[in-house]
């Protein structure tokens, strides 16, 4: 089924957008080419993988298959397909397979599990300690927002607001129509938003 | 507020996303410019938005998970062509007898055989002295090592664990661990050394995250029961909790966990779990690595007689 659903991913979603990254022209992709020009996802895909599954070792296993199966598939992938959220398509369409595959048992959940390397880039691009402390909290802040929310707000807050995908894009990452990426968009900043003014006023514990 | 402040409303978040087209966008902006209304409620959409965005990145992948990925890139497109491995397993299967005289890598063998007879040694030296149980029995919960393994194995039977490295051969899993994992992984082959009827199939390997590190997983199959065995560097994790029994200085610790069987040791820098489905503690896992027949002593030792729980 996951094989299935690659597959539809490299053939049926695509080319309908073209961005950045887009493969305009290439016919002899090669593993190297993929190399060079998907590794620039890894952050942006595990992003999203933690905010699929909201554990590290599940999101770290989620982006090696992605990468895996897009891999294996990248020579099919239509020119001038937007290799990003071919990506991100193919890493979700994983994910809702396991999802099925879901029994219970025993889940670790990681989300407070901190990586330095998270916050060394304010390092780098601000002086001002306090600037750096503000920025720290205040994106810690959304970032638990965001991972209070129901997975199918999460995913489209992600989806636009940190990757910047349009909404035909997402639509075609969820395999959904636009409208329903438009309200479901809208919903989802509607709870975030009141989430982080509740936690301003106090009313509310993280 | 109007009609027309209503429909700006809605459209607020299509403006600020640039999904309006170009006559929307005309009407948009021109009524913002006439209604401080809907201008106020666009600067506060515009300070949330703003606030959000600035979380980007929300996560960033550790320089494990990128190395990792990368030397998986390299080696995914393997596949379009038959293996090293099938080759080689096919050659095997396509040779006449296993006599020297024909045999391309006697000395390579007669090395193996010496490492094996010495790591089947002592084993044997480890286990099978039961005459002197030194058993010592003490119950807690389960390690986070040990839930750990638990959880791999349950995720590998939902499929959400695909194998990177398939082979049978326990030298090429060893081989193909190398460099990978920060720990010197030495699969033993106790099975093929003793040419004794095959109890257990070895299915392949893969790397699985724990904690900062990656651990060794090795998969492998006794009859149709999956057994998994994790292993990883006593920096990483130690053993600990469960069913405590010492044998020869080395305690293993024995747990069920959601109907699994779990024995977790440490011995010489490395960590191992082994998780079954087997009867009574899944002792009968530990043939994966002690088939001989010096071993069995061992494995009988482990099964429940007069320890209660």
């Amino acid at each position: 089924m996951n094989g299935i659903f690659a597959y539809l991913a490299c053939y049926s979603l695509w080319p309908q957008a073209s961005g950045g990254d887009s493969l305009m022209g290439k016919t002899d992709k090669s593993i190297s080419d993929f190399r060079q020009v998907a590794l620039e996802h890894l952050d942006a895909l595990f992003g999203f993988a933690m905010v699929l599954t909201r554990n590290r070792t599940e999101a770290e296993d989620l982006v090696q298959e992605t990468y895996l199966r897009a891999a294996r598939a990248f020579g099919r992938l239509v020119p001038d397909s937007n290799l990003k959220s071919w990506l991100f398509a193919i890493m979700r369409n994983i994910w809702l397979n396991q999802l099925r595959h879901e029994q219970s048992g025993p889940q670790f959940v990681e989300i407070d599990a901190e990586d330095e390397s998270r916050w060394q880039w304010l390092d780098q691009t601000a002086s001002d300690p306090h600037a750096v402390l503000m920025q720290k909290v205040e994106r810690e802040q959304v970032r638990s927002a965001i991972e209070r929310l129901p997975v199918r707000y999460r995913e489209v807050i992600v989806l636009r607001d940190i990757e910047g995908f349009s909404y035909q894009q997402i639509a075609g990452i969820l395999q959904c129509p636009a409208g329903t990426v438009m309200s479901r968009l809208g919903r989802a900043r509607e709870q975030l938003r009141s989430l982080l003014v509740r936690w301003q006023a106090g009313t509310v514990t993280k | 507020m109007t009609n027309t402040c209503d429909q700006i409303r809605i459209q607020m978040g299509l403006y600020l996303d640039d999904e309006l087209r170009n006559g929307e966008r005309d009407e948009f902006e021109a009524h913002l410019q006439s209604c401080t209304a809907c201008h106020e409620v666009w600067e506060q959409e515009c300070r949330f938005l703003e606030r959000v965005r600035a979380a980007e990145p929300l996560y960033v992948a550790s320089s494990q998970l990128r190395e990792r990925i990368e030397r998986n890139i390299s080696t995914s497109s393997e596949p379009i062509t038959a293996s090293h491995n099938l080759r080689n397993r096919i050659q095997e299967a396509l040779r006449p007898s296993y006599s020297p005289e024909f045999h391309p890598h006697l000395p390579r063998l007669v090395a193996l055989t010496a490492v094996l007879l010495a790591v089947a040694f002592a084993g044997f030296w480890l286990f099978s002295m039961r005459s002197k149980p030194d058993r010592g029995l003490q119950i807690s919960g389960p390690s986070d090592f040990a839930l750990m393994a638990v959880d791999t194995h349950l995720r590998r039977l939902r499929g959400q664990l695909p194998l990177e490295f398939i082979s049978d051969s326990p030298e090429l899993i060893s081989s193909w661990f190398a460099g990978k994992v920060s720990f010197s992984l030495k699969l033993p082959n106790y099975q093929e050394s003793s040419r004794q009827e095959k109890l257990y199939r070895l299915e392949g390997a893969r790397l699985v995250a724990l904690k900062n590190d990656y651990a060794a997983y090795v998969a492998y199959k006794m009859k149709q029961s999956p057994i998994t065995l994790v292993v990883t560097a006593n920096s990483v994790a130690l053993p600990s909790g469960g069913e405590e029994i010492v044998s020869k200085g080395l305690k293993f610790h024995y747990d069920s966990i959601n109907g699994l069987k779990v024995i977790t040791w440490s011995d010489r820098g490395l960590t191992y779990a082994l998780v079954s489905d087997l009867e009574e503690r899944g002792q009968q896992s530990c043939l994966v690595c002690h088939a001989g027949t010096k071993d069995r002593d061992f494995i009988e030792g482990l099964k429940i007689t007069s320890i209660n729980r």
